[in-house]
Formats: structure tokens, C-alpha cells, sequence
């Protein structure tokens, strides 16, 4: 990625920069954009937030490195280790659990030769175990990145990783860029319907 | 009895995301007929239509429109929150997803009974799909003049909406914590009244603030359009209107349900077409922060805020509510209670923000105490260590998480005590050999009280 002459190892592009002064302009005081900033520097820095990725936060919004790491840190969704290109979150609360969201679980780590928490040595997948993503209708529910299946089974989910294996979408990446164009208006009519 | 759909009337129609479609179909009249009221009046119409927040504590609507001081320069904020995260629950996924311009216009017609100029939408990181729809609606209504600058040609109405997305924490969704994570900080709870002053005095940035759920705002310009009188001539004495009901769990047709209020708990179970895998065990009616109830007194409920269950602790007697957020989970017979209990347990332990100690450290010692009910090392004196836990955490806790993780507990080991104690005496479960609990070990606990896995 370029650096567009930023200063200190700073790598937000220029869209980005502009995509975080309009938004701080949404509050009343700069700290609040620490969320949207925070998305912002991990679809700038590949995914994940390394310690740069938490100081050029912490520099764009004059605010201290230390307050930017306890507020990160606060988040299930802020990476600090990189991700597989295609992060699998398998929800196993509730009504999921008692609707095979363990055996999917099984099946995933098996298949991939991971567990739970670990990348796979290609880069490609990583599993991780999450709370309610409140689709419960459609158990067992997996994320990946910016998009939600539903009724996935241990019998299907070979179906998925396919399905995976040839996609380039659906990349922690993704997901960031997604919920930035989220936030910022006129923001739909750049997103894909 | 059937469904009776208001906020979900337009869930099937194509293009209902379109705001052409949307004012087709009588979309943003409910605005047009609000801004030719006084604000008073419009709070007056929700004062009377009886509208209860939907969020999960059912709080009186009006009460805190009308608590929005009246005749100040001070900034006032408007909030939606759209940090569903109570297990069981989807029905605010569906309402951004297929209805976000019913939210919108509910929000608009609150700023301006509120004399609000900015309002915020805060919808959880994982809803991507949901939240591209609110961005698309938003940016509609600005094109259309229905945000922005002097809305609708009113020279003192100036309103904006943003969108704020979360990052992955249940606890976000307390309305102080959410504020906390507006303003860029952890997402804990604030101190709360009578300790501080209520959101509608102080709330983000110490400004006056009204928050409510998007199910709340969505109701809104139904009630505008139609009246407050009509809107209570739904539900029960203390419950007015519809309810949407999410469901899930083994029930044959998974998915939202919109009844008015006084609906018997079973009959909706029937009309989402029955329980699966087995005869009904337990339904959890309202979000997993409600005590579950079995299936052998089940008929015994009825679907509104006036319904709850009693339990009994030493000297306390606690009435427990039975609506909450709408998230209601069925279990067939196949279902093992105690390690129903523990994933619940798990869930709390790893939502817990941390804050305070009864809470922190009480979720983790349930969690842990249950993991060694399931891994066979199980006591007698667990249960009344259980139940102690809980008694220690409920009420003592700085928000409501802490009494959350609690009340489900309680209530199982009222109705299940005896599964428990299967589990104590024989080290498995009461429904059999072949059950092969699921045990999450995914928490960094602290393990030597276990034994040796
Ligand atoms: C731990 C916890 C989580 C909550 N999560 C949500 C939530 O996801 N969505 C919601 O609308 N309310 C949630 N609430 C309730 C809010 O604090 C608040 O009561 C609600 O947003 C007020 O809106 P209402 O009056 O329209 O219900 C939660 C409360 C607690 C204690
Ligand atoms: S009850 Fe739990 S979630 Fe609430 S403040 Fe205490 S630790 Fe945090
Ligand atoms: S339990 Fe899995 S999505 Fe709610």
C-alpha cells in the first residue's frame, strides 16, 4: 500500500484521511471517532491493527497511544493478530448450540487442521468461536467476514470452504472498508447494492 | 390467532428500500403530519397510544420524550439503538434490513418532539448487511429533504442522522455503556440515577439525551399517523400494541412473529408451526436474560410486560419478567438443562465488561462452577454455592448485565433441580450415555479448581 508522503510511517491514503475528517465532524469532540478511526486503520493495515496501526490513530486523533489500546483492546472485532484471508466466526451461543454449532465447530477444525484462535499455515482460513450474531433464525450462523450464512450443518460446511476457496470477497479487509463506507454518508451509493 | 403486522407489513414487498416505494405505500406522511403539530403533541400522541420501550426493560416512552428539557439552547441528542446482541433476539436485524425507512422517520419525528438537531444510530459491527440498508435510507431521506437543513421547509427544524457502528461487545447495548462508546471510550456503564442524572438531563457528552430501540422508533409513525387511541386499543391493560417475537431454537419455522401484546406464550409456539426433535422441554420467552420457563407450566403465560415469574431466595421474593427483548428460544426433551445453563453462563462471563467486581468475577465463578458440574467433578454444595453466587451478583451489580446473568440460573435451579443433581451424583447427564455435552473452553480462565480434563 502507498504511503502518499504521510509522515512517520503513517499509511492511511488519502481517501481514508478525507473519510476521517468527515466523520469527525459528525461529533462534538474528535476523541468520539475513535471507533470509526480504529476501522478505518484496520482496513489500512491489512486486517489486523499492529502497534503502528494503534499510533497512527493515536496521532490522527491527539489522543494517547495508551488511551487508543485500552479502547481497542475493549472490542472482539479489532484484530491484533492478522487474520486468515477468510476468517470464519462460528456462532455456538445458544440457539445455535442446540442446533449443531458444535459439530460445525468439529468439522472446521478438522477439515482445516486448526483450532479455534489459530490461522491456517497458508494464510487462507482461521476459526474463532463467537457470541450471538442475533440471526438465531437461521442456526448455526457463520460470519465471514463482511457477510452472515445461515443454516450452515457439519454436513455443508465443506460446501462453504469451497465456495470460500475461490472468493476474494468476504476478507477481514472487506469488512472494515464496508462498515467505513457505513458511516459515512452519500456512503450507499459507493457500496455495491 | 393469527399475526397482526403493523411495523412488519411491508417486509415482503419488492423495493420496499427504495424510498419511492417507501412513501407509495404511505411512507413519511407520519413526518409531513407531525412537523404540522406543536412538539408537545406529538409526545402527547405517544403518551397515549401507551408505547413501552422495546429494547428489553419496557420503559414508558413518553416519559422520556416528555423528560427532554423544553426551552434550552443546550444541545440535545437524539439515540437509536441498534446494538442487538441479546441471544435469541433478531428482530432489529430484520427491521434495518427490509423496513430502515419506518426507523428513520420514527427518529426524525422523536428529534423533532425533542427539539433535537443530532441523532446517532448505533447498530453492532457484525450487521453489515442491515447497516447498508440504514446507510441507503439515510442518504435517501437527505436527497428528499427529509434530513438535513430546514426539514420539510421548517425554518427551525434543522436535523441530522450518522451512523456509528460498534466493534463486537453485548454490553455496548446498555444505553450508558453505548454512550460511553459513542464518545470514543470502552463500551462500560455510567453511573445511573439516583446516583446521576437521567440520560434525558446528562447523556452523551452531559448533554440531554433520549435513547431508545429500533423496534420503539419503528412504531412511532404508525402511532402519528393513526393515533395514540388507536394503538392502545391493542394488548392488555399494561401492554399496548404489537410485539415482535424472534424465534428459534427447535421450532419448525424459525423466524420473526408480530402479535399483539396478551398472545398465550404456547399459541405462538404453534403458530411458528411447533417444537421439533421432540416434545417441548423449556422456553426461554424473552432474550437469553430471562429465567427459562418449563414446558409443564408454559400454558400458564401470556405474552406482555405484565407477565412474570417468581422466584425465591432466603428472605427475597423476585418477580422476574417473562417479555424482555422479544428473543424466544424453544428446546425440545433432547435438551440438557445444566449444560444449557453453563453456554449461558459462558456467554455472561465473556460479556461482562469488567467493571464492577460482583458481576466480574460472579459470572466467571458461575461459569467455572458449572464447567466442573460438566466435566464430572460436581458437589453437593455446588448448588448452594450457585445460588449464593447469584444472590451476590443480582441487585449488587452496577448495571443490569450482572442481574442478567443471574435470573436464568435461578430460575433453573428452581424448575431443574434435580437435573443438576443427576449430574452431581451419576457425572453425566439425565438424558443419557450417548449426550456429549458440548463444553466450550474458549475463556482464559483461571482452571485449578477443575479436575484434570
Ligand atoms: C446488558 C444490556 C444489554 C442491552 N442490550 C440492548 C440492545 O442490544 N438493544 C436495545 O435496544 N436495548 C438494549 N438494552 C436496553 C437499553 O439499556 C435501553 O434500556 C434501551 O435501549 C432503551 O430503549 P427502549 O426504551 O426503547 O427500550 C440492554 C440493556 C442491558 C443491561
Ligand atoms: S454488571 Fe457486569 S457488565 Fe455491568 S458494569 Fe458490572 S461488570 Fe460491567
Ligand atoms: S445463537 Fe447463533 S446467531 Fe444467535
Amino acid at each position: 500500500m502507498e504511503t502518499n508522503g504521510n509522515e512517520g510511517g503513517h499509511r492511511f491514503s488519502q481517501k481514508s484521511i478525507a473519510q476521517l475528517d468527515e466523520i469527525i465532524t459528525h461529533y462534538p469532540e474528535r476523541r468520539a471517532a475513535m471507533l470509526p478511526a480504529l476501522w478505518i486503520a484496520q482496513r489500512e493495515y491489512d486486517g489486523y491493527l499492529p502497534p503502528e496501526a494503534l499510533q497512527e490513530v493515536a496521532d490522527r486523533l491527539e489522543r494517547p497511544l495508551s488511551e487508543v489500546q485500552a479502547v481497542a483492546s475493549f472490542y472482539t472485532m479489532y484484530n491484533f493478530r492478522k487474520r486468515g484471508r477468510h476468517h470464519l466466526e462460528v456462532c455456538t451461543c445458544l440457539s445455535c448450540a442446540v442446533r449443531g454449532a458444535y459439530e460445525v465447530m468439529h468439522k472446521l477444525e478438522k477439515e482445516l487442521g486448526i483450532s479455534a484462535g489459530e490461522v491456517t499455515v497458508d494464510g487462507e482460513f482461521s476459526i474463532a468461536e463467537v457470541e450471538c450474531l442475533d440471526f438465531c433464525g437461521a442456526a448455526t450462523v457463520v460470519q465471514v467476514g463482511d457477510q452472515y450464512f445461515g443454516n450452515v450443518t457439519a454436513e455443508n460446511v465443506d460446501m462453504l470452504l469451497d465456495q470460500l476457496r475461490n472468493s476474494d470477497s468476504h476478507t477481514p479487509v472487506e469488512l472494515a472498508d464496508a462498515l467505513v463506507k457505513i458511516m459515512t454518508p452519500g456512503g450507499s451509493e459507493a457500496a455495491p447494492a | 390467532m393469527p399475526e397482526t403486522r403493523i411495523l412488519l407489513k411491508h417486509r415482503d414487498e419488492p423495493g420496499i428500500e427504495d424510498i419511492e416505494t417507501y412513501e407509495r405505500l404511505g411512507g413519511y406522511t407520519a413526518l409531513r403530519k407531525a412537523l404540522g403539530m406543536e412538539r408537545q403533541e406529538v409526545i402527547n400522541e405517544v403518551k397515549s397510544s401507551g408505547l413501552r420501550g422495546r429494547g428489553g426493560a419496557g420503559f414508558p416512552t413518553w416519559i422520556k420524550w416528555d423528560g427532554i428539557p423544553k426551552n434550552t439552547n443546550q444541545p440535545h441528542y437524539v439515540l437509536c439503538n441498534a446494538d442487538e446482541g441479546e441471544p435469541g433476539t433478531f428482530k432489529d436485524r430484520e427491521l434495518m434490513l427490509k423496513c430502515a425507512h419506518q426507523i428513520v422517520e420514527g427518529i426524525i419525528i422523536a428529534g423533532y418532539a425533542t427539539l433535537s438537531k443530532v441523532s446517532y444510530i448505533y447498530i453492532r459491527g457484525e450487521f453489515v448487511e442491515s447497516a447498508k440498508m440504514v446507510r441507503k435510507a439515510i442518504d435517501q431521506a437527505y436527497r428528499k429533504g427529509y434530513l438535513g437543513k430546514k426539514i420539510l421547509g421548517r425554518e427551525d427544524f434543522d436535523f441530522d442522522l450518522y451512523i456509528h457502528v460498534g466493534a463486537g461487545s453485548y454490553e455496548c447495548g446498555e444505553e450508558s455503556a453505548l454512550m460511553s462508546s459513542l464518545m470514543g471510550e470502552r463500551g462500560q456503564p455510567r453511573l445511573k440515577f439516583p446516583h446521576a442524572p437521567l440520560p434525558v438531563i446528562a447523556g452523551a457528552w452531559n448533554q440531554p439525551t433520549l435513547i431508545n430501540n429500533v423496534e420503539t422508533y419503528s412504531v412511532v409513525p404508525h402511532i402519528i399517523v393513526n393515533g395514540g387511541a388507536w394503538y392502545a386499543s391493542m394488548g392488555t391493560q399494561g401492554s399496548k400494541g404489537t410485539k415482535i417475537f424472534s424465534l428459534s431454537g427447535h421450532i419448525a419455522k424459525p423466524g420473526n412473529y408480530e402479535i399483539i401484546f396478551g398472545m398465550p406464550l404456547l399459541d405462538l409456539v404453534e403458530l411458528a408451526g411447533g417444537v421439533t426433535g421432540g416434545n417441548l422441554k423449556a422456553i426461554i420467552p424473552g432474550g437469553s436474560s430471562v429465567p427459562l420457563i418449563p414446558a409443564e407450566i408454559a400454558k400458564d403465560f401470556t405474552l406482555d410486560y405484565e407477565a412474570s415469574q417468581t422466584v425465591q431466595y432466603r428472605m427475597r421474593t423476585m418477580r422476574l419478567p417473562v417479555v424482555g427483548s422479544g428473543g424466544m428460544m424453544v428446546f425440545n426433551d433432547r435438551t440438557d438443562i445444566v449444560t444449557l445453563m453453563l453456554r449461558t453462563a459462558e456467554f455472561y462471563a465473556h460479556e461482562s465488561c469488567g467493571k464492577c467486581t460482583p458481576c466480574r468475577e460472579g459470572t466467571r465463578w458461575l461459569y467455572k462452577i458449572l464447567y466442573r458440574i460438566v466435566s464430572g467433578g460436581g458437589r453437593p454444595s455446588d448448588l448452594d454455592i450457585l445460588m449464593n453466587i447469584c444472590d451476590g451478583i443480582d441487585g449488587r451489580s452496577y448495571c443490569a448485565l450482572g442481574d442478567a446473568a443471574a435470573w436464568p440460573i435461578m430460575g433453573s435451579l428452581k424448575h431443574y433441580r434435580h437435573e443438576y443433581e443427576y449430574w452431581i451424583e451419576h457425572k453425566r447427564s439425565p438424558l443419557g450415555d450417548n449426550f456429549v455435552p458440548p463444553v466450550p473452553n474458549r475463556l482464559n480462565l483461571n482452571f485449578e479448581l477443575l479436575p484434570a480434563r
